[in-house]
């Protein structure tokens, strides 16, 4: 499985403030890939650094195995929908085709008609006056349509409705089916990507917490609920990723990759929202007791 | 990438264009009445005194008219670098990072050096030929009035702007062209420093007003090395009281850098000797004498030091001025090339 985004060590700094550090990760090819964090994790600094928006401070990038806008030919393989869509106001949908059409070698005219006419998009309406789905819409259009090998997509549906979103993200999956490409979108709505992706990455605090293909992590991850016990005293193999108690029960979100035999535990599935709140409030836990232990170092 | 910064920049383009033409209609229209005044004059093969009548008979005819425009046409070439700049360089890329249209058009197949090399390029030379194109036609124009301007003594104040005065060096020749690809410029940079189009302009406007305003005053009378005479002390402005030349005999079009008093003994002076500071005018009651001031310095031998920048030196002048321009365009586009590839945004 060969990676379309490799990242080593990245870290990218704003003035003094880093946003992303030390980030290392591989994003498979072949996946409609979740790329999934709170606010302020670095999804959208990661994503402007593949795409070469932006030049790392530390560490290396590598996309489609080459370094991101090193020339016209990998500009050329990588589709972008940055965050709110931007598009020319000024600039008519035609415009916008043509703009497609003159800057990308691999253009595809008829994907780009034929998505215009079947998202009912008049040519010759100024982008400024399209609603935020038909903005989004046309702003994909853009990067489909010259037929990249990778499309990344930051937080595409943030700003859209929920028919919006549903609209946006079904055809979405319509142009991945048609054209067999990698595709990287970020959220911070698991139940948006839910419905789309098949390979999931949670970024928290510029760290991976979790990778892996949605099915496979949905059969490792239970989540168990019986009498009120202490997590410590759980077999090996079986790894808690989040706990909950009250007086008399006990709920354990738990990794493992065989089966659960204790009969004490009632195990069932875990959705894949839990899953993912569960892995960054254990993050977000992490953070805070290690800020608890710094303060009393301090004391 | 043509198309697109043609797409982008028409409607500016197409602004500018009108206004170019509209100035052209209006001085087509005055231009010949104002050919045929000076075809009337007698300034044509004229020697001597007859020419400063002349030129002043002809000021005298033209009318409200032509005045206006001829102040209105060097004002409007000054001022077009800095329009031009403000409308065209400031938004160029800080209106892409408002808009954050720059993720849309530095992730199309086409490197940002290069989206930036023909934005930049393809503006710039459109700014250069407007201003380029508002000042030759006003030279074609103003030729009658500048011929006059040549001849005339002691004219009106209005008329009396010779070659190198700071407004019309700046506004004749090829000047203009390095103003424009300047102001173009800087207003780009600074566009590319604030990400803002409003703060862009009003900083653009600013250092290219403090520009003007130094070049003339500080930084034009040392481009070019000056020459040297000393002159009878008729060169001096004594009329008024002054000690400062105010003309350069044998050469009326000079431009007079310094000028300095000398007595006989060849030191600066600064006032009017005590000895000829009580003469008089001819014909004023209870004169002690005869004599000017100035024919009095002159009997005793004062005389008047002068360098000055002859007619000769007009082109090279522009030249150099239009060179150093030129040169910080391409300083501020290769700071803006370099700005954007760091890649910070």
């Amino acid at each position: 499985m060969s990676a379309v985004i490799a990242a080593d060590g990245l870290g990218k700094r704003y003035r003094r403030k880093w946003a992303l550090t030390d980030c290392t990760l591989s994003v498979p090819a072949g996946h409609v890939v979740g790329l999934v964090g709170p606010n302020g994790a670095g999804k959208t600094t990661l994503l402007s650094l593949a795409t070469g928006l932006l030049a790392p401070d530390a560490g290396t990038i590598e996309v489609l195995g080459g370094r991101p806008a090193a020339g016209p030919a990998q500009l050329a393989r990588v589709g972008f929908l940055a965050q709110d869509a931007p598009v020319y106001a000024g600039l008519s949908v035609a415009d916008h085709l043509k703009l497609g059409a003159r800057l990308n070698p691999g253009w595809d005219t008829g994907l780009a008609r034929g998505r215009v006419d079947r998202l009912d998009l008049d040519p010759g309406q100024k982008a400024g006056t399209l609603s935020g789905g038909q903005r989004a819409q046309l702003a994909l259009t853009l990067a489909v349509a010259k037929r990249p090998e990778l499309l990344i997509l930051d937080e595409p549906v943030a700003s859209l409705d929920p028919l919006a979103r549903r609209e946006f993200l079904q055809d979405l999956m319509e142009a991945v089916a048609e054209q067999e490409l990698s595709v990287v979108l970020s959220s911070h709505l698991v139940a948006d990507l839910e419905r789309v992706c098949d390979y999931l990455i949670v970024l928290v605090a510029s760290r991976v917490r979790v990778a892996g293909p949605v099915d496979e992590l949905l059969a490792v991850h239970h989540l168990l609920s019986g009498p009120r016990r202490d997590p410590a005293t759980l077999p090996d193999g079986l790894e808690v990723i989040s706990a909950s108690h009250t007086d008399v029960q006990t709920t354990l979100l738990v990794r493992t990759s065989g089966p659960v035999l204790d009969p004490a535990w009632t195990v069932s599935e875990v959705a894949l929202e839990d899953l993912v709140l569960a892995y960054m409030s254990q993050a977000a836990g992490r953070r805070r007791r290690d800020n608890r232990r710094h303060l009393e170092v301090q004391k | 990438m043509i198309w697109l910064t043609w797409r982008q920049f028409r409607v500016q383009a197409l602004t500018a264009a009108a206004a170019l033409a509209a100035f052209a209609i209006l001085l087509a229209v005055t231009g010949p009445h104002l050919a045929s005044l000076y075809a009337a004059s007698k300034i044509t093969g004229c020697h001597g005194f007859a020419c400063g009548n002349a030129a002043n008979a002809f000021f005298g005819q033209l009318a409200g008219l032509d005045t206006v425009v001829y102040l209105l046409g060097i004002g409007l070439i000054l001022a077009a670098p800095a329009i031009i700049g403000i409308f065209w360089g400031a938004p160029l890329i800080a209106r892409e990072f408002e808009a954050r249209t720059f993720n849309l058009a530095w992730t199309q197949g086409v490197t940002r050096t290069q989206w930036l090399a023909v934005k930049l390029a393809l503006t710039c030379l459109a700014a250069m030929a407007v201003t380029e194109a508002l000042s030759l036609i006003y030279v074609w124009w103003a030729n009658p009035i500048s011929k006059a301007i040549g001849v005339s003594v002691g004219g009106p104040q209005l008329f009396s702007q010779g070659v190198f005065s700071s407004v019309s060096f700046a506004s004749h020749g090829i000047t203009p062209l390095g103003y424009a690809a300047f102001a173009f410029t800087l207003a780009t940079a600074v566009g590319v420093l604030t990400r803002r189009v409003l703060p862009a302009m009003a900083i653009t406007l600013a250092i290219f007003a403090a520009v003007q305003l130094a070049m003339p005053l500080w930084i034009r009378p040392h481009l070019t090395p000056p020459s040297h005479t000393v002159a009878g002390i008729f060169a001096a402005d004594l009329a008024y009281g002054s000690l400062t030349a105010d003309v350069v005999p044998g050469h009326p079009d000079a431009w007079i850098l310094s000028s300095q008093a000398l007595n006989p003994a060849g030191q600066p002076v600064t006032s009017i000797p005590a000895a000829c500071s009580s003469v008089s005018y001819p014909g004023q009651k209870g004169g002690a004498s005869a004599l000017t001031p100035a024919q009095c310095m002159q009997s005793h031998g004062y005389r008047e030091a002068i360098s000055y920048l002859p007619t000769s030196r007009y082109w090279p002048l522009q030249w150099t001025e239009t060179g150093i321009f030129l040169a910080l365009a391409v300083a501020l586009a290769g700071f803006c090339f370099w700005w954007l590839g760091r890649r910070r945004i």
